[in-house]
């Protein structure tokens, strides 16, 4: 189809073509982001391959100081003039040391078997208990995968070294002196500027995000319930997985999960679009020409932001009660967050556009306010009824700047806890589920079967856990690295 | 060097395997030739004899109930006075916890604890899951057996590795629920039926939580459909034999009384029930001991308490049966002073602190001495009453509440037929079913 | 004609304005009726029959602040709102400016420095956070127990800005917006990145810091959860969303309803006027970032 022919449809034909073209890119968007990964795997070990030739190479043409440092960290470095660093990398060496002997050595030990000292009690003499406490298989993991992480980053130190130290040959063999302290440090807020400003952050997320992370897909792995944080737990392999689809088990594990990832679906969907549309309508009418107190009515929208939602979820929890104050108003006693399943359900999802439409309105009141004001110009000379610049402009052009937006907030009510765990915290509850409710989306599941009140698991909840962590991903990367502004990128600025 | 470092390493790690292995037998063989003091019970029931060992310089941490902190901190005072012969410097916090919050706490990390904890008895599970509680030695698990009510003492007794052992020290009998009634509205609280004729009668309601497993459970108990902790596996719900259709026959009597006082016999959370004194709209309900001050305060000397009433099934008059909880004081196996927990937690739970917290708390007590201290008390009373002829709330599934709160809440829908067998034994064995654990 | 066509729309503005201001109570009803019952004077708790509250008193808000109650026959003494309060402050305070520092830094790194692994790292930081939080969070309190934090309010600024470079791209989008040609220039005056990021880019950046300070001191406010943990029994180190939740538990929530509701008006107040007042950043900052991001 031309542009020439696309122009002449209707709104509906429009939309049934982008509609179509959408789905029928969507396998080769799939395929390439497919592709990508693929190829960036055997990027990855392309990379180690060559890594490891480097390796041997550096070493037959090294000279002695450079062979040093593949056994002492930074000696190549210190002979070479360039001190302060030498001096780093072997205060590396030697803090890694100090870690595994003291730490490091005996978690990763324990780590095939997971500890195996059991904890048991005795009676002594004077008819006390004694309890001699065992292996805690919780820490020896955690442990072991601190001492792991810690383990590559060393190695990426150690092998820098190798190549620093044998850079540093090269200069003096071609003549040239080591850069002082002075230049590097300029370097650094200049060239370098990245690793720079790069450093504290990726820092603090590797401690706190990445390991805890790589911690818990691990879990996943394992027999680990939520009771057995002081005793210990055994590797399982792909069981917990087999458990989430096993839809036969006496448990209700898969059966649960397919209804609580259907629900979450469709609750992702029309939580997302519900927003969407409404925020969009509100926003219209208050940017509306001609309507007054603008800022008194998004001021209004504004205060269900600035309250924190505990609060305002529970105020709303106590308003819908079965004795609360909408029942009093309307001399009812419905049942709106425990009753039948589907009024909760709505409910909820009602709630949430309460909640979420004034982020939307205030997003889109600025988009609304950043259209060029000459496109409506140029309409109105034309003569366009209001409603055909609103299809016309308005509607193309928010649908254009904010679809980024829209994934990311289909992506965040996949894992939107806070409204569904402090309106309803999952209730009804569901006699067929395991530990779950007609309301509980995924993640309040994966809390309560994890720090929750419900029988506990933490072995499936890491593997809800990796199961929501891929489909969100995969969504977000595909449309991310598809979508126009990432394209653009550069184009913009 | 590396290589001689992951030589030293590897030889290292193999030697404290080893010496790990060697220890556990030795002293697993050391453990089974102690612990023989046979029946010897120690001669009061608050002061255990001092044998601290080699423990000089005590720091104990102690949790205890908000409500019960002041009380707990002069009880602590009292204990370090009559051990102040003994040589050991005390050195005691004590925290206020959250009962149901101290097992939580403790659970997810013992090493940062208290010593000496409260808790109620429906934390049981996990404490015993996560193995944080320390066992009693022989002589203090006799003394505790002598002293007290049989069943929360019969309650906190587990079997690990084919061995019987206490697990904590009883502290109160009194957690469950009973009847709590407005005196100038009902005057017939044997019989639920006399009390809904009542209040039917004084436009008031009776305000029962069945939508709620832990309230629900009664329409099935009361039937004889009793649960008696865990099958051998130890997490399947075990039950007691029960004739099916006396369970059937009981039910629909509870589902006609729901019909027939419409309005009246209403199901609702129970912090209605305080409310609804104040209001003039509740003339009764079933309330927990938690509740109590709440209602003293409604109802002032127009508060009236009993055990549960009866329910008339085809002639006779069955007691309604509930569940039935007590507290406990724990130790913590982590304790650095395992001795100097054990002993005051034996007297934190013991007679005299019992008495105390009777006395100023209301809390009754599981100590059979410091109970006869409480028995002008009506409310006490009635709980003890009902405590004798309820199930004891411990060694319950996670997944008894929803089944057994959706039992009350079909059976209180108005679609439902109250006189319907089929359909009633039906809901009950589906019930019945989905109380399940073998997640 | 032109009459019709008025009248048109002023009838459509009516109907606009009648919408609006019907959303408009219902939108801010559930916190009158907060701010009414957390003036109410009896002290029952949940479900209390009435809509409106009959007689008001500002006991609650007193007792809240002296640590009194006057419905608890014994005082609880882990509730200590005046603390919880003080507490939270300072936490926001700290991790407001960590969290801000690393929004920035992150975002300025990937809108105008080109470097190897940028694309890739873009990504991981943007898949990071997808994750459900809460099975890492036992991770996190071990992790801070080995460090000696168990506890400590320093626990509570790591793990509230320990994140926050993960939420670059709106920060991002902002930049992005910034011509580049001024780099450029400055580049050509002989100013190094250093320099462009301070003197340039951020002075020119006022809504978009704005924007990330809000968000960020809101965080500590808010979490109930990971503070939790933490904590466990230090009270004095609670913050207000726990101790507010704390009130709600069993064992308090028959004597404390009224201080909760109060606490939650106390809490919300200072946050809802910072956020009025500081909306039109937030708005330009959500918009400029949101267009590109």
């Amino acid at each position: 189809m031309t542009y020439v022919e696309y122009k002449q449809l209707n709104p509906f034909q429009k939309f049934a073509y982008n509609f179509k073209k959408f789905f029928k890119n969507l396998p080769g968007a799939v395929g390439r982001f497919f592709k990508t990964i693929g190829l960036a795997i055997v990027h990855f070990f392309v990379g180690i391959g060559k890594g490891f030739k480097n390796y041997g190479t550096t070493f037959v043409k090294g000279d002695w100081a450079t062979k040093l440092s593949y056994i002492i960290f930074g000696f190549g470095d210190f002979h070479k003039g360039k001190y302060y660093k030498g001096i780093l990398y072997f205060l590396v060496e030697v803090l890694y040391a100090l870690f595994m002997i003291f730490f490091g050595g005996s978690q990763l030990a324990l780590l095939p078997s997971l500890g195996y000292l059991k904890q048991y009690d005795y009676e002594d003499a004077d008819g006390f208990t004694v309890t001699v406490l065992g292996h805690q298989s919780m820490q020896i993991l955690l442990f072991a995968t601190l001492t792991i992480v810690v383990t590559i980053v060393v190695f990426v130190v150690y092998i820098s070294n190798i190549k620093d130290a044998y850079r540093h040959q090269v200069m003096r063999e071609n003549g040239e002196k080591p850069t002082s302290l002075k230049t590097d440090a300029k370097e650094f807020l200049d060239g370098k500027y990245h690793i720079t400003l790069l450093s504290f952050p990726i820092l603090m997320i590797s401690v706190f995000n990445i390991l805890p992370l790589i911690f818990m897909i691990l879990i996943a792995f394992t027999n680990y319930d939520g009771n057995a944080h002081n005793v210990l737990f055994d590797w399982v392999g792909l069981e917990k997985f087999g458990d989430l689809f096993n839809v036969l088990d006496s448990a209700n594990k898969g059966k649960t999960f397919l209804g609580v990832a259907g629900w979450t679906l469709i609750w992702a969907v029309a939580a997302t679009f519900s927003n969407y549309i409404l925020g969009l309508i509100v926003a219209l009418m208050i940017n509306k020409k001609g309507i007054k107190l603008k800022s008194v009515f998004r001021t209004m929208f504004v205060i269900t932001i600035a309250v924190p939602q505990f609060v305002s979820l529970l105020v709303m929890n106590q308003i819908l009660a079965e004795e609360g104050a909408l029942n009093l108003l309307l001399g009812t006693r419905i049942n709106f967050l425990g009753g039948e399943p589907w009024v909760a359900r709505l409910t909820v999802i009602l709630v949430n556009c309460w909640v979420g439409i004034p982020y939307t309105i205030l997003s889109m009141s600025g988009i609304l306010m950043n259209i060029p004001e000459d496109l409506y110009e140029s309409a109105r000379i034309d003569g366009a009824s209001p409603y055909k610049t609103f299809t016309k402009i308005t509607l193309p052009y928010m649908i254009f700047v904010t679809t980024p937006q829209l994934i990311t907030q289909f992506v965040g009510n996949i894992n939107n806890f806070n409204v569904i765990f402090l309106l309803t915290n999952g209730s009804p509850t569901n006699p067929d589920y395991f530990s779950a409710g007609y309301t509980d989306i995924l993640v309040t599941w994966l809390y309560n079967i994890s720090m929750g009140g419900g029988k506990k698991d933490y072995g499936l909840a890491s593997a809800i856990g990796i199961l929501v962590f891929i489909i969100c991903a995969t969504l977000s990367l595909i449309i991310y690295n598809n979508s126009k502004s990432m394209k653009d990128e550069e184009a913009f600025s | 060097m590396k290589k001689i470092l992951a030589m030293l390493l590897a030889g290292m790690v193999t030697v404290t395997a080893f010496a790990g292995c060697g220890g556990q037998d030795n002293q697993q063989q050391k453990g089974n030739e102690g612990g023989n003091s046979g029946d010897a019970v120690y001669s009061d029931a608050s002061w255990a004899d001092a044998a601290f060992g080699d423990e000089k310089d005590v720091t104990l941490k102690v949790w205890a109930p908000d409500a019960a902190v002041d009380l707990t901190k002069k009880q602590v005072e009292a204990f370090k006075e009559h051990y102040a012969d003994s040589g050991v410097k005390f050195n005691i916090e004590v925290k206020p916890m959250e009962e149901s919050e101290a097992a939580t706490n403790i659970v997810t990390d013992k090493s940062i604890a208290a010593d000496v904890f409260g808790f109620p008895s429906d934390q049981f599970n996990r404490l015993m899951s996560a193995k944080v509680l320390q066992k009693l030695g022989t002589k203090f698990a006799n003394s505790v057996k002598a002293y007290n009510d049989e069943n929360p003492v019969k309650a906190a007794t587990f079997t690990v590795d084919d061995k019987e052992g206490l697990y904590a020290f009883p502290e109160t009998a009194d957690n469950g629920y009973y009847l709590v009634y407005d005196n100038t509205v009902v005057t017939h609280p044997e019989t639920l039926e006399g009390i809904l004729a009542d209040c039917k009668a004084a436009g008031r309601t009776f305000i029962m939580d069945g939508g709620n497993g832990f309230y629900g459970c009664v329409y099935a108990f009361t039937g004889g459909a009793k649960i008696d902790g865990f099958e051998s596996d130890g997490t399947t719900q075990k039950f007691t034999e029960y004739d099916e259709t006396e369970v059937v026959n009981t039910l629909m009597a509870f589902a006609k009384l729901m019909k027939d006082y419409k309005g009246t016999y209403v199901h609702d959370a129970v912090a209605a029930i305080s409310t609804g004194f104040t209001n003039k709209k509740v003339g009764a309900g079933i309330d927990g001991s938690w509740d109590t001050a709440a209602n003293k305060k409604a109802l002032g000397n127009k508060l009236g308490a009993a055990k549960l009433p009866t329910i008339n099934v085809n002639g006779t008059d069955k007691q309604l049966v509930g569940l039935f909880g007590y507290k406990y004081i724990g130790v913590n196996v982590a304790s650095k002073y395992p001795r100097s927990a054990m002993t005051l937690a034996y007297y934190l739970a013991g007679q005299e602190c019992q008495e105390q917290r009777a006395k100023s708390n209301g809390w009754g007590p599981s100590n059979k001495e410091a109970a006869k201290a409480v028995a002008d008390d009506p409310i006490l009373v009635a709980l003890f009453e009902q405590g004798a002829v309820s199930v004891p709330q411990v060694n319950i599934a996670d997944t008894l509440w929803t089944p057994m709160g959706n039992l009350g809440a079909e059976m209180y829908k108005d679609s439902w037929d109250p006189a319907n067998k089929d359909k009633t034994l039906e809901l009950f064995n589906k019930v019945k079913a989905n109380i399940r654990d073998e997640g | 004609m032109i009459k019709s066509y008025k009248f048109r729309r002023a009838l459509a503005n009516t109907i606009i304005y009648i919408i609006l201001g019907v959303m408009c109570i219902i939108w801010v009803m559930p916190f009158v009726y907060l701010l009414l019952h957390s003036l109410r004077l009896d002290g029952a708790p949940v479900g209390n029959g009435e809509v409106l509250p009959r007689q008001f008193t500002f006991q609650n808000y007193i007792d809240l602040f002296t640590g009194q109650s006057s419905n608890a026959e014994v005082q609880a003494q882990s509730l200590n709102f005046p603390r919880w309060f003080l507490n939270t402050f300072v936490v926001a305070i700290f991790s407001c400016i960590i969290s801000t520092l690393s929004v920035l830094m992150v975002s300025y790194t990937f809108s105008r420095l080109r470097f190897g692994a940028r694309k890739t790292l873009m990504n991981i930081a943007m898949i990071l956070g997808m994750f459900p939080g809460f099975m890492t969070m036992i991770a996190m309190y071990y992790l801070l127990k080995i460090m000696g934090l168990q506890g400590q309010m320093v626990s509570l600024v790591l793990c509230y800005s320990c994140g926050a470079g993960l939420g670059f791209q709106i920060s991002k989008g902002f930049f992005d917006t910034i011509p580049r040609a001024l780099d450029e220039a400055a580049t050509i005056d002989g100013a190094t990145r250093n320099q462009i990021f301070w003197k340039i880019i951020l002075p020119m950046s006022k809504p978009i810091v704005v924007y990330t300070v809000l968000t960020a001191f809101i965080g500590p406010w808010t979490d109930f959860i990971l503070a939790k943990i933490i904590m466990q029994d230090n009270y004095d180190n609670y913050t207000v969303a726990i101790g507010l939740q704390k009130m709600l538990a069993n064992e308090y929530k028959t004597t404390y309803y009224q201080q909760f509701l109060a606490g939650s008006v106390v809490v919300a107040v200072p946050i809802t006027l910072l956020f009025l007042k500081m909306q039109k950043y937030y708005v330009e900052g959500v918009t400029a970032g949101g267009v590109k991001g």
